[in-house]
């Protein structure tokens, strides 16, 4: 059995790679985590499919856009849905996240410094209704313990993306303990423990 | 014979406003699929009472076996995985993933300039067309070239037409007629639209659908 070799191009960030390297983690094989400095951006771009990063090369080819590779490396590693209608719940569930990640983007680059803008006001107006609503979802549909019956690639994702806003805004799941308690069970999974004990520290 | 298949088959029903909009590709899915369907067009008055009956209350919504399924990339995903209209490999699902999601994220910034062309909302058209609409078309479609000619075959992935193909074609082809030239630096795009709704399940589908 050849091994398949796995190669993640990145900034040194968690970003939109975070959930990737989990999901490696997870399912515990070995990938190359290549996290590059920023100046040397320029120069790898245009040799990328869609001059964006992340990057998956499965022994050199490459697959560009998170969700799809997350969709892809699901499969490899049997962490997804059994059948096609599992799988479209997985697909739904995620995509309403990245809806909702959309919706409330001009927040968060306001928030971290990318973008100009009234923070204060932003959080008011456009992150907090985006939140109630879209969280509102989610805990209405997720019913058990993770999305199916035993934790995917999205459970990894979502549980990942929370943790994101949480670290920048520690009270945001206030209000919504069941979504605490799903991303603290993703979480602390051996393998997810371990590895949430040693990855590198970054701002975002 | 039919009454067997008929209990053999799925029952699908697409929930959606009777406009393009985001049913429009879940539909064409089906139609290339030959994956007979129930097209049910939800009006304004009927939206508020289905809407809190709908997983995330949006359409478009497929209902397959009394069972939902929101979100119409999910949607197309799940029709077109079933029937060989999503890559023939994992590696190329994962590519139609890719381009699928390349052109959600290219959407999200266009629209702030097309849905101002559509007649939704308030806003400077020229303005609108200048800071949005022109950057992101010039950021996204040279790559959608770049696909086209690196692929070889006409479609974006792999040699035989899959679910993103129709997503391509008909947005492309959707800007194309509202913003006449608008797309005009790219033939390569203009004519893979045009190959795609060659297809003889969509040209028939386009030519009788009601919007």
């Amino acid at each position: 059995l050849r091994m398949v070799h796995y190669k993640l191009t990145y900034f040194d960030l968690r970003g939109r790679a975070e959930s990737i390297r989990q999901v490696f983690a997870y399912a515990g094989v070995a990938f190359d985590d290549v996290r590059i400095p920023r100046d040397k951006w320029p120069e790898l771009k245009p040799q990328t499919p869609f001059g964006q990063l992340p990057l998956l090369e499965v022994d050199g080819a490459p697959i560009a856009q998170s969700t799809a590779i997350l969709r892809f490396l699901g499969k490899q590693f049997e962490l997804t849905g059994k059948t096609p209608l599992e799988q479209a719940k997985l697909d739904m569930v995620v995509d309403q996240m990245n809806d909702f990640a959309a919706d409330i983007k001009q927040f968060m680059m306001v928030s971290i410094g990318f973008a100009q803008g009234d923070k204060e006001a932003l959080y008011k107006d456009l992150f907090l209704p985006n939140r109630d609503k879209h969280f509102a979802l989610l805990v209405k549909n997720i019913t058990g313990d993770f999305i199916l019956g035993h934790i995917t690639w999205a459970d990894i994702h979502l549980a990942n993306s929370l943790e994101g806003l949480v670290s920048k805004m520690p009270d945001v799941l206030d209000g919504f303990p069941s979504l605490k308690a799903y991303m603290e069970r993703v979480h602390n999974t051996p393998r997810l423990r371990a590895y949430l004990s040693t990855r590198p520290a970054a701002p975002f | 014979f039919s009454a067997i298949s008929q209990s053999t088959m799925p029952a699908y029903k697409l929930y959606y406003f009777s406009i393009r909009g985001l049913g429009e590709v879940p539909r064409q899915i089906l139609a290339l699929a030959d994956v007979k369907f129930e097209n049910v067009g939800i009006t304004k008055e009927q939206w508020p009472e289905f809407k809190s009956k709908t997983p995330f209350g949006q359409m478009p919504v497929l209902e397959v076996d009394g069972k939902q399924i929101p979100q119409s990339f999910a949607i197309a995903r799940y029709v077109a995985s079933q029937h060989g209209l999503a890559g023939k490999t994992p590696f190329e699902a994962a590519w139609v993933d890719a381009l699928a999601d390349q052109y959600k994220d290219f959407n999200n910034d266009f629209k702030k300039f097309f849905y101002l062309v559509l007649g939704f909302g308030e806003g400077d058209l020229e303005a609108a067309k200048l800071e949005h609409g022109i950057p992101a078309r010039d950021k996204f479609f040279p790559l959608v070239v770049k696909q086209l000619k690196s692929n070889g075959t006409g479609f974006l992935v792999g040699d035989s037409v899959t679910w993103v193909d129709v997503l391509y074609a008909e947005g492309s082809s959707r800007v194309a007629h509202e913003v006449p030239g608008f797309l005009d630096d790219y033939p390569e795009v203009l004519e893979h639209a045009k190959k795609i709704h060659a297809i003889p399940q969509i040209k028939k589908w386009i030519e009788a659908r009601p919007v």
